[in-house]
């Protein structure tokens, strides 16, 4: 039997016990239908909390809010009691659940605007606030009166039933269909709404979305610098995990008929929270895992033990245990049972195991001169990459840096810096450490905001973009301390690389059309083209963070160029690199130039490398152009041999030349 | 004074180390070369104790460390400046250098040290009140660097100490690495540039995927084929 068989027939059972499981609970009399329809509610809402925690990292604590949102717009359009102006219209479910859906994210978004700047803990508290906020809102928007002097212009105006909530909530109609009476047809909608939203999660993730979002969980800065958009990218994350919730919300207050504020406090954001972290954040079969195991733990096992130690009680005289009630203690059990999975499986239960990847066995005890790292080929150059390179060389510089000016408090970081980078060449940037080269690197990419100057990319300012659209206009940079992707893939890294010459949108990635399946068989080609140029194509499914040094460094250069720049910035390439690696990247650097015509500055220490591959080095010392040249005019001046090379790098100059 | 006796290490089941031995002797120079993944920085952190040897023993001084927690063998005198830097980002410069006296007994003769270190690294001084984590890459090699010799070890342990430094800087890195060699301190060395750190040594070891493959006088070592073209990089 083929995987593939194996796969459609543990399908077929799943959906085959899914949907005899309601006839089977009503025969045996078990009554668990209506805890199950429950749990898959809070298994929705555990999903779409998923795809802000899980997938975009963020720590949301107020998630419950959005629950909240959900039911109150299916509550308050589909009441049939009048007394407010928003309700009393009985729309239909069937539209309702729609608007919901759609209320909520438009509240996500609304309330995200805010706070995605901020990160980490900052962004956790402020959702903790608007947890809290929502349930309050709610229940004093029950009773407003707006008093000027005497004048009412309203007055005890009911907008959201207050305290008592709302209720009734009319029903879904379908005919024939008795939702009325028999929890069997709830069971089955939530199990349809269920199932399609987990369809469309997992094909989120599977997309060019999904992957932004896994980039700006890992490191946002590098994302950002790859062209993920980091703003758009969460708000998206925090819109449709809250229009999930929306859904989720809507369903639970039509199965319940009736809705209070009390039933979105805090406690209902951190159960959600719980689900994931119990799961695995970021699985989706996780996810449904811890759900579906804390709610059935609430509803079904703390009920019936309390029965069975009652009985015990009763039978054996024991009157502490006679009124002993479980499901006081739900949130002790709860609580322990986290500790328990971070201690012993802090994945979650389902989560992706971290593990190292096997090196090769070499069982061989004898010195040998080690293979070197393949050496870059010109066949191997990718022909889409080759297919970009512009037809006319231009002659104006690609990169025109006038006057730029940096301070970090009372630290001039950088003076009143020029630099020119000609259409493909090779400019190296060398000063001692501190002297501001990386601060370079971010002005020219983004990252911080010059105090003053210009800086020009092919013609156009580049004043006031974002690193994103910088990478968008064609500059791709490296990071001197690696900043991979670490939990993604190598392939995804490099997928993430190509993220914005990508356009599929949130409703094509989980359509996917035509166009847009050509698009990802495409961009991953091209992907599995550039690893195999870098040299990675066998270690494409690994994790990122399982490469050896050498090979992350490479494949920061292949992100990088999925971007498809014409101005490529390195920030030292061959740190931490033996000496056959640094050769091997060397190579590189020029086969990039001589082939692709790619434009290159270079910061390095390397001077062997500098001195051998640059046009030109513009050499800084604290923050302050000291030289600028041709490389035989840089290793011979005072002030950069006083500042930077050193006599020691002198001599050996002088000794090489001898030998010469 | 410090001996590695068939140390295996694994990171789950993957093997890092099979069967390390090596022998660093008081006053000595010692360096450890090998190429990227070979096991140099394992090695290292099984000293210190940060990863534990499945099989094989690590002794210092007559003292077991494979079974010593790593505060102790702090104290016992070994100090390391890690690979990847690792300095304290949120603290200041003055601050990550007094943390790395912080285990020492011998509380008036840190204000010397410290002036020692700012003489090795004047531009530590300029930024002695800046946070750690706004200084640059080299400086924060430095800063890695000095806070090790803060803790005035008997035995350190550098891991690449020269990244990212400008040349005139990788310079002076080696000198100091004899100067305090020279003033009492056994150094394990581990580094990329070979050639360096084989000028410097007085012994070196050649780690291969696990093993160590070479051993020898330093001078020896820079005259093998084998380590010529695997990692100076000589045709």
């Amino acid at each position: 039997m083929t995987a593939g068989h194996r796969r459609a027939l543990g399908w077929t059972a799943l959906v085959t016990a899914l949907a005899v499981y309601p006839f089977v609970d009503r025969a045996l009399g078990t009554q668990t239908v209506h805890a199950v329809s429950d749990g898959m509610i809070y298994v929705l809402l555990a999903l779409g909390l998923n795809i802000v925690v899980g997938y975009a990292g963020l720590l949301d604590l107020g998630y419950a809010a959005f629950f909240a949102i959900g039911a109150y717009a299916m509550g308050l359009l589909n009441s049939p009691v009048l007394g407010s102006p928003l309700y009393g219209y009985a729309w239909s479910f069937w539209l309702c659940i729609w608007l919901a859906a759609a209320v909520s994210a438009l509240l996500g978004v609304v309330i995200g605007a805010p706070t995605l700047r901020v990160r980490g803990d900052y962004l956790a508290i402020i959702t903790l606030g608007f947890g809290e906020i929502i349930p309050v809102a709610i229940r004093n928007l029950g009773d407003i009166t707006i008093d000027i002097g005497g004048w009412r212009p309203i007055e005890r105006l009911n907008l959201t039933g207050g305290e008592n909530g709302v209720n009734p909530i009319g029903r879904p109609y379908l005919p024939g269909v008795p939702f009325e009476t028999d929890p069997l047809p709830w069971y089955f909608l939530i199990l349809v709404i269920g199932a399609a939203s987990l369809w469309a999660m997992s094909r989120l993730r599977d997309s060019r979305l999904g992957r932004a979002w896994m980039a700006i969980r890992e490191d946002e800065t590098a994302a950002d610098c790859t062209g993920v958009n980091p703003i758009s990218t969460k708000l998206l994350a925090f819109a449709l995990g809250a229009s999930f919730s929306g859904f989720a919300g809507s369903v639970y207050a039509a199965k319940l008929q009736a809705i209070t504020p009390g039933a979105f406090e805090f406690q209902v954001s951190i159960m959600l929270l719980c689900m994931v972290v119990l799961g695995g954040a970021g699985s989706l079969k996780g996810v449904i895992l811890g759900g579906m195991l804390i709610t059935l733990f609430d509803r079904v096992v703390l009920t019936q033990t309390t029965f069975m130690v009652r009985w015990v009680g009763r039978t054996a005289g024991v009157p502490a245990l006679t009124t002993a009630d479980l499901t006081l203690w739900r949130w002790f059990f709860f609580g322990l049972g986290l500790v328990l999975v971070m201690l012993l499986r802090p994945e979650g239960l389902a989560g992706r195991r971290v593990r190292p990847v096997a090196v090769s066995v070499d069982e061989a005890d004898d010195p040998r001169v080690l293979e070197p790292a393949p050496a870059p080929s010109v066949d191997a150059i990718p022909r889409w990459l080759r297919e970009r390179v512009p037809r006319a060389a231009l002659s104006a510089p690609i990169l025109d840096v006038r006057g730029v000016t940096k301070r970090f408090g009372g630290v001039i970081a950088l003076n009143d810096v020029d630099l020119l980078v000609p259409q493909g060449a090779i400019i190296g940037l060398i000063g001692p450490n501190g002297a501001g080269k990386t601060t370079f690197f971010n002005l020219v990419t983004g990252l911080i905001r010059p105090d003053g100057g210009r800086i020009t990319f092919e013609g156009a300012g580049l004043a006031g973009l974002r690193p994103n659209a910088i990478v968008a206009r064609g500059v791709a940079r490296t990071f001197q301390s690696i900043r991979l992707f670490p939990q993604m893939t190598v392939l995804e890294n490099v997928l993430v690389g190509e993220h914005c010459r990508l356009a599929a949108t949130v409703v094509g990635a989980v359509l996917r059309p035509p166009a847009v399946i050509a698009e990802e068989t495409r961009a991953r080609a091209r992907a599995r083209e550039l690893l195999a140029f870098a040299g990675l194509g066998e270690k494409a499914d690994d994790l990122a963070r399982n490469l050896p040094y050498g090979d992350q460094r490479r494949l920061e250069i292949a992100r990088a160029l999925a971007t498809e720049p014409r101005l490529l910035l390195l920030d030292e390439p061959t740190a931490g690199m033996n000496p056959r690696e640094t050769e091997t990247l060397t190579e590189l650097i020029g086969l990039l130039r001589r082939e692709l015509s790619l434009s290159v500055l270079l910061i390095e220490h390397d001077m062997e490398v500098v001195m051998g591959i640059s046009d030109r080095i513009t050499v800084l010392d604290y923050g302050t152009r000291i030289a600028e040249g041709p490389p035989a005019e840089i290793q011979r001046h005072p002030k950069v041999i006083e500042a930077y090379l050193g006599t020691g790098y002198e001599q050996d100059l002088a000794t090489r030349e001898r030998s010469r | 004074m410090l001996e590695l006796a068939d140390v295996h290490t694994y990171y789950g089941s993957i093997r890092a180390l099979r069967g390390v031995s090596l022998v660093v002797s008081a006053g000595e120079i010692v360096t450890l070369i090998g190429a990227n993944g070979a096991g140099k920085t394992t090695t290292l952190r099984t000293i210190l104790g940060t990863v534990r040897p499945r099989r094989g023993t690590v002794s210092f001084d007559g003292h077991r460390l494979d079974t010593l927690a790593t505060d102790r063998i702090v104290r016992l005198g070994i100090a390391q400046s890690p690979e990847g830097r690792r300095i304290f980002p949120r603290m200041t410069v003055l601050e990550n250098l007094e943390l790395g006296a912080f285990a020492r007994a011998d509380r008036e003769a840190i204000a010397p040290d410290l002036e020692r270190v700012f003489t090795l690294f004047p531009r530590l001084r300029e930024r002695a009140t800046q946070k750690g984590g706004t200084l640059s890459g080299g400086e924060q090699q430095m800063l890695a660097i000095g806070r090790a010799l803060m803790a005035r070890p008997t035995l350190l342990l550098l891991d690449e100490p020269s990244m990212g430094l400008s040349p005139i800087l990788v310079d002076t890195i080696f000198r100091i690495i004899q100067d305090i060699n020279r003033q009492g301190t056994t150094i394990l060395l581990v580094e990329q540039n070979a050639r360096m750190a084989l000028r410097v040594a007085r012994r070196g070891y050649v780690i291969q995927t696990g093993r160590i493959v070479l051993q020898d006088a330093a001078a020896e070592l820079l005259r093998s084929d084998v380590v010529r073209r695997s990692y100076l990089g000589e045709k």
